[in-house]
C-alpha cells in the first residue's frame, strides 16, 4: 500500500513537472521579448562605448605545432599589439590533422576566427566555400603587392580574385648522404637515369638508395608532382605521356630496390628519420627539417640538391598562407596582416621558420652565408603551385592513388594513370 | 488543475502504464542524441553538400542520387565486402580461441582466475595504441614478425604493402584485441552453470564432450548469442584499428564502411556522400540488432509465458 502511495506521488510530482514545462515555455517566450527588447537597448550602449573606445578582438587560428614557430607568431602579435589601441590580436592553436576538419565545422556553426594560417593548396577550396574575404579592391593600392612571387601569389588567387596574402614558403629538393654516395662511386644525379642508377648503386645491406614519402594523401601527391610536372605534364593530365613516365619511374626504382615500398606509409619526418639514422642515401623532402637535422645528426655529412629533372626542374610549393574570414572585421584584420607581412616583421621571423620569404625583398636578404638553404632558394624558382581548384582534395586523392597503386604493385602505370584520369575528368567537368 | 492532475494520475495508474512515464527522460534523452543525429544523417544524404554548398542556407535536394551513384562504386564494394570479411573471420576466431580460453580458466588450478585476469588487458588498451603496437610488428623492414620469419629460414612478408595481406594483418590484431571480451563473458557464463549438473552427468556415465554438448553449450545459449551478436556489432564498425594500421590503404584495399565515410566526409569533404555511406553501415546494423531483439527477446518473454 505505501509502495502505490510513493508511485503515485511520484507520478503527480512527475506530471505537475509536465505541466511546470508547458507553462513555463510560456513565460520564457514572454521573457525572450523582454530580453530581446534588452539586447537591443545594450547594443546601443555597446556602439556608443565602441565609438568610445574602438577595442576589436581578433582571433587567428593557426597550426604550426613547433615551439620557435608559435613563439615567433606571438611576438609579431604582441608588438602589434602594443603598436597601436584599436585592435587586440590573439591566436589559437588547431593541431593539423583537424584543422580543416573544425574549420568545416565553424562554417556549419558559424563560429569562426576572424584571420586563418592555411596550408596553401587548401586556399582555394576555402574560397570556394565563400568563407574567405576577396582581397583584390583593397590590395590594388598597397605598393607591397608586386614584390610577391607568382607561385605563393597564384595559390591564392582564384579567377583573378585574391583572397589573402602569403606568408611563407618553402619547397622540397634532393638531400643525399655524401658519404654513401662517394663509398658507391656515384656522382649527385641532375636526371631521372642517374637517380635510378645512384639508388640502385647505393643500396645494400640495411641501406636503401632513395626515399620520399608516398602516403595515399596529400602529403604524398605532394612528394609526386615535381617527377610529373617535370616531364612537362599538368597536375589534371595524369594520363599523358609525361604522367605514365612519371609513375614508370616510382616503378622501376621499386623494382630496382632502390626505394622500398614502405614508402607509402612513411611520413616527411619519417623518411628524415630513415635518412638521419643512416637507412637511406638519398631523400627528397623540405627545408623545414634542416634544423632537426642539424641538430640530431651533426657528424652525417650530408648536402642538397636540384631534384633530378626529366624535362625540367620542378618542386612544389609548399607553406601557408593568411586569409581574412569574410566577416564583419575584415578591414581590422586586414590591418593586423599588413603589419604582420611588412618587410620589418617578416625579416623578423621567416628565418626561424626555416621557411622562404614570399616576397622578394626579403628572400632576396634571406641565408646568405647558408649554402644548404641556397640551394632551397634556387630550387624555388622552379616551385609551382598545387591546384588552386576548389576540389583539390579530390584531384589529389586520384593522384596519390595512382601512385600507389603502382607503387604496390595493384596496377601497371598505364592502367594507374587512366584510372587517375578519369576521376579527374569528372571533378573538371 | 491540481484536481484535474489527480484524476489524470489515477487514470493512469488504473491502467497500470506507470512505467511509461519512468521511460519518458530516456525517450527524450535518445530522440535527441541518437534520433535527431540519424534523421539529420538521412536528410544530409539526399542533399549535396560540399565544400562549395555547405555555407548555402538551401543545400540543394538530390534525392536518391547519392545512392545511385555509388551503386557502381567499387571501393564501396570493396569496402562492403570487406566489412563482412572482418566481422566473419574475427568472430569465428575470436569466439573459438575464446571459448577454449574460458573453458581452459574454468577448471580449478592454481593461479587459473589471476592469469584469466591478466588475459584482459588486450581488452583494456586503447585501440590506438594496440594498433599502433601492431603497425610497428607488422613493419616490412624492422617489424619483429619479419625478423621472426627471418630467424626460422622464411621469407619476410610486406604485411602492410600489399593489399590482400594488409587485411589478414588487421585480423590477426583484432582478433587478438577481441579473445579477452569473448573469454570473460562466456567465463561469467560458465559459473552460472550448477556444478551438481556434471556431477550427475558423470554419475550417469557421460564422458567430457558429451557434459560439454549436452549441458554446457544448451546452458551457455543465451550468453553465447550476446556475446555473438554484440561481437558482429562492434566488429562491423571497426574503425580505429583501421584508421591506425593502414588509412584503408594500399590503395583502398583495407577500406571499411566506417573508414570510407570518414574518407569522404573529412579529407575528401563530400560530406553528403560520406553520410550516405554511413548510412548504408547503419541500415546493415539495424537489420543485425533486429535479428538479435527477435532471437533473444521474443523467445525470453515466450519461455516465460
Amino acid at each position: 500500500m505505501k509502495k502505490i502511495l510513493i508511485l503515485t506521488l511520484i507520478a503527480a510530482f512527475m506530471i505537475s513537472m509536465l505541466f511546470l514545462g508547458t507553462s513555463c515555455k510560456e513565460e520564457v517566450a514572454e521573457e525572450e521579448v523582454a530580453e530581446e527588447e534588452e539586447v537591443a537597448e545594450e547594443e546601443e550602449e555597446v556602439a556608443e562605448e565602441e565609438v568610445a573606445e574602438e577595442k576589436t578582438d581578433i582571433k587567428i587560428w593557426y597550426y604550426w605545432e613547433t615551439l620557435m614557430h608559435q613563439e615567433s607568431l606571438d611576438t609579431v602579435i604582441s608588438s602589434f599589439n602594443a603598436s597601436q589601441d584599436g585592435i587586440t590580436v590573439s591566436a589559437d592553436y588547431i593541431p593539423f590533422a583537424d584543422f580543416k576538419k573544425q574549420l568545416s565545422i565553424g562554417v556549419a556553426a558559424e563560429e569562426l576566427p576572424d584571420l586563418v594560417i592555411i596550408d596553401n593548396p587548401d586556399h582555394a577550396a576555402y574560397a570556394a566555400m565563400g568563407i574567405f574575404a576577396d582581397l583584390t579592391a583593397e590590395l590594388s593600392s598597397w605598393p607591397d603587392l608586386e614584390q610577391y612571387y607568382d607561385g605563393p601569389l597564384g595559390s591564392l588567387t582564384i579567377e583573378g580574385k585574391i583572397y589573402g596574402i602569403p606568408f611563407g614558403s618553402n619547397c622540397l629538393a634532393l638531400y643525399y648522404n655524401e658519404d654513401m654516395l662517394e663509398s658507391a662511386g656515384s656522382e649527385v644525379p641532375t636526371n631521372w637515369d642517374e637517380l635510378k642508377d645512384v639508388a640502385e648503386k647505393t643500396t645494400t645491406n640495411g641501406v636503401v638508395g632513395f626515399g620520399i614519402s608516398s602516403l595515399p594523401n596529400e602529403e604524398g601527391t605532394f612528394g609526386f608532382l615535381p617527377w610529373l610536372w617535370s616531364t612537362g605534364a599538368t597536375s589534371f593530365e595524369i594520363n599523358s605521356e609525361g604522367g605514365i613516365k612519371a609513375l614508370t619511374l616510382f616503378k622501376d626504382l621499386i623494382e630496382s630496390g632502390g626505394m622500398s615500398k614502405e614508402v607509402i606509409n612513411w611520413t616527411q619526418g619519417d623518411v628524415m628519420n630513415q635518412f638521419i639514422s643512416g637507412n637511406l642515401a638519398m631523400m627528397v623532402n623540405g627545408p623545414w627539417q634542416v634544423p632537426t637535422m642539424r641538430s640530431e645528426a651533426p657528424d652525417l655529412n650530408w648536402n642538397v640538391a636540384l631534384i633530378p629533372k626529366d624535362e625540367v626542374y620542378a618542386s612544389d610549393l609548399g607553406g601557408e598562407n593568411f586569409a581574412i574570414i569574410n566577416n564583419e572585421n575584415v578591414s581590422k584584420s586586414l590591418e593586423f596582416l599588413k603589419y604582420a607581412v611588412s618587410v620589418e616583421q617578416v625579416t623578423e621571423y621567416i628565418d626561424k621558420f626555416g621557411y622562404i620569404a614570399s616576397r622578394k625583398d626579403v628572400a632576396e636578404t634571406q641565408y646568405t652565408d647558408d649554402p644548404i638553404m641556397q640551394k632551397f632558394i634556387e630550387q624555388m624558382q622552379y616551385a609551382l603551385a598545387r591546384g588552386p581548384h576548389a576540389k583539390w582534395p579530390e584531384i589529389s586523392n586520384a593522384i596519390s592513388n595512382a601512385f600507389n597503386e603502382v607503387i604496390t604493385g595493384v596496377a601497371d602505370p598505364e592502367t594507374a594513370a587512366a584510372n587517375a584520369q578519369t576521376t579527374i575528368d569528372s571533378i573538371l567537368e | 488543475m491540481l484536481i484535474n492532475n489527480m484524476n489524470k494520475t489515477q487514470k493512469i495508474h488504473k491502467k497500470v502504464n506507470l512505467g511509461v512515464l519512468f521511460v519518458i527522460p530516456a525517450l527524450i534523452y535518445m530522440l535527441v542524441f541518437v534520433g535527431y543525429p540519424i534523421i539529420s544523417n538521412f536528410i544530409l544524404s539526399f542533399q549535396d553538400v560540399t565544400v562549395q554548398t555547405i555555407n548555402q542556407p538551401d543545400k540543394p535536394f538530390i534525392g536518391f542520387d547519392n545512392y545511385i551513384k555509388f551503386l557502381g562504386d567499387p571501393v564501396l564494394v570493396r569496402a562492403i565486402i570487406n566489412t563482412f570479411l572482418f566481422t566473419v573471420a574475427c568472430i569465428v576466431f575470436q569466439f573459438v580461441l575464446g571459448f577454449a580460453l574460458a573453458l581452459f580458466f574454468n577448471q580449478k588450478f592454481t593461479l587459473a582466475k589471476p592469469i584469466r585476469g591478466l588475459l584482459i588487458i588486450p581488452w583494456m588498451i586503447p585501440i590506438t595504441i594496440s594498433s599502433l603496437i601492431f603497425k610497428f610488428m607488422f613493419t616490412s623492414n624492422v617489424g619483429i614478425i619479419n625478423e621472426m620469419l627471418k630467424a626460422i629460414g622464411l621469407a619476410p612478408i610486406d604485411w602492410l604493402l600489399q593489399p590482400r595481406i594488409a587485411m589478414i594483418a588487421l585480423i590477426v590484431a583484432n582478433i587478438w584485441i577481441g579473445i579477452p571480451f569473448n573469454m570473460i563473458l562466456l567465463s561469467a557464463g560458465l559459473t552460472t552453470i550448477p556444478k551438481t549438473l556434471y556431477e550427475s552427468a558423470s554419475i550417469d556415465g557421460a564422458n567430457g564432450a558429451q557434459s560439454f554438448f549436452k549441458i554446457t553449450l544448451p546452458m551457455l545459449k543465451p550468453t553465447i548469442g550476446s556475446v555473438l551478436i554484440l561481437g558482429i556489432i562492434y566488429t562491423f564498425k571497426v574503425f580505429d584499428l583501421v584508421l591506425v594500421m593502414t588509412n584503408g590503404g594500399p590503395v583502398n584495399s583495407t577500406q571499411v564502411l566506417s573508414t570510407y565515410s570518414y574518407k569522404l566526409s573529412f579529407s575528401l569533404f563530400k560530406y553528403s556522400e560520406g553520410a550516405t555511406v554511413a548510412n548504408i553501415l547503419f541500415v546493415i546494423l539495424f537489420f543485425i540488432s533486429l535479428i538479435y531483439i527477435k532471437l533473444f527477446f521474443i523467445s525470453d518473454t515466450m519461455d516465460k509465458r
